[in-house]
C-alpha cells in the first residue's frame, strides 16, 4: 500500500496518474466491490476522497477514539484486499493540520481526525509521498 | 537560472532567496534587481506594512536596484538588463492584485507568468521566484478564498516545474525539491 499526500491543489491526482495505471478510482467509505480476475493483472486501485467521509462520520460517531478506529479498520481492509487480490492501493489524502486551529468544533475534530487517519495510514504503507507544488518526494521508500 | 522558494510565513523564505540571488551574481555577475510585487505604502496609512518592507530592504543591505510591479511582472522585466538577477517576492500578493486590484481572470494571470519565464529564459536573466505556501490548512469554506487558492497553487505548480531549483523554507532550513542539473 502506498499513501500521497499533501495540502489541497498541491497536484496528488495528477501524481499518481502518471505514476500508475490505474483499474478503478474508490472513494473512501464506499464497497471494494469489484474482484480481480485470477491470475489476472495486478489491479492500481486509488482510494481517496477521505476528509469526505470523515465529515459525514463525524455526526454519526461522536466519540474520536473510536471513529479513529473506525477508519483505520478500513485501513485494514484496503490492506487485505491488497493482500488477498495481489492488486496495489494507493491512497490519497489530503494535509490539512498547518493552518490555524479552527474556531469551530466540528472542523477541529475534522481536522484532528484527519491528521490521525494519516498517521495510521502511514503506519501501514511500504511507501509514503509527499506532494508539494506538484512535485513528489519520498518520506518512505 | 530559475529558483522557485515557497514556504510558511516568516519560516525565512526571504532571507535565502536573498542569499541565493547574491550567490548567482557573484558566480555569474550581472545586475542585481529586487523585483517588489508591492508598492511601498505611506508610512502613515499602512505602518505595519511600512515596517515589513523597512524590515525586508535593511535584510537585503547594499547592491540592489528596486523595482515594484503589482501585476505585469513580464512587462517590468523589459526595464532589467540581460544578465541581470532578479528576486521577486512575492506570489501571493501579486496573485491577490491579479485577481482583485486588476480584476484579471487565472487563464491572463497564468499567461503573465508564462510569459515572464520565457522571457526570462530568452534574455538570460536569472530569477529566484518567492512564494508562501497556503495549502496545507483546513480547506476554505468560502468560494472567493477557494477561487484564489485554486489560482495561486496552479502558479506555484507552473513555476515549480519550469524551475531549474525549488526550495522549501522552514524554520530557516532550506529543504530541497529540485536541483539545477
Amino acid at each position: 500500500m502506498q499513501l500521497f499526500i499533501g495540502g489541497s491543489r498541491a497536484g496528488k491526482r495528477y501524481a499518481v496518474t502518471q505514476r500508475f495505471d490505474i483499474g478503478h478510482w474508490t472513494t473512501a467509505g464506499t464497497d471494494l466491490d469489484v474482484e480481480n480476475e485470477p491470475g489476472g493483472l495486478r489491479e492500481c486501485r486509488v482510494v481517496d476522497g477521505w476528509s469526505h467521509w470523515i465529515e459525514t462520520l463525524l455526526d454519526q460517531e461522536p466519540d474520536d477514539d473510536r471513529l479513529r478506529e473506525r477508519l483505520a479498520t478500513r485501513l485494514d481492509e484496503l490492506l487485505a484486499w491488497e493482500r488477498s487480490q495481489r492488486g496495489e492501493v494507493v491512497l490519497i489524502m489530503l494535509e490539512m493540520g498547518r493552518g490555524i486551529v479552527p474556531m469551530d468544533r466540528s472542523a477541529r475534530r475534522l481536522r484532528d481526525l484527519n491528521g490521525w487517519l494519516a498517521q495510521d495510514a502511514a503506519a501501514r504503507c511500504e511507501r509514503v509521498w509527499y506532494v508539494w507544488n506538484g512535485l513528489v518526494k519520498s518520506l518512505r521508500f | 537560472m530559475i529558483a522557485f522558494i515557497s514556504g510558511g510565513a516568516r519560516s525565512g523564505k526571504s532571507v535565502h532567496a536573498e542569499q541565493l540571488a547574491r550567490q548567482w551574481q557573484r558566480e555569474h555577475g550581472g545586475a542585481l534587481v529586487y523585483l517588489a510585487t508591492a508598492s511601498a505604502p505611506d508610512a502613515q496609512a499602512d505602518p505595519e506594512m511600512a515596517s515589513r518592507i523597512r524590515r525586508h530592504r535593511e535584510s537585503r543591505g547594499e547592491g540592489w536596484s528596486n523595482l515594484e510591479e503589482p501585476v505585469h511582472l513580464d512587462t517590468v522585466l523589459g526595464q532589467v538588463p540581460s544578465g541581470a538577477v532578479v528576486l521577486i517576492d512575492c506570489l501571493t500578493l501579486w496573485a491577490s492584485q491579479v485577481l482583485y486590484t486588476a480584476g484579471l481572470d487565472e487563464t491572463r494571470g497564468l499567461d503573465i507568468i508564462d510569459s515572464l519565464l520565457a522571457e526570462a529564459r530568452a534574455r538570460d536573466v536569472s530569477l529566484v521566484i518567492v512564494s508562501n505556501d497556503i495549502n496545507e490548512g483546513l480547506p476554505p469554506q468560502d468560494a472567493e478564498v477557494w477561487r484564489y487558492l485554486d489560482f495561486l497553487m496552479g502558479v506555484h505548480r507552473r513555476v515549480a516545474q519550469e524551475a531549474d531549483e525549488v526550495i522549501q523554507v522552514m524554520a530557516g532550513l532550506p529543504q530541497c525539491w529540485k536541483r539545477p542539473e
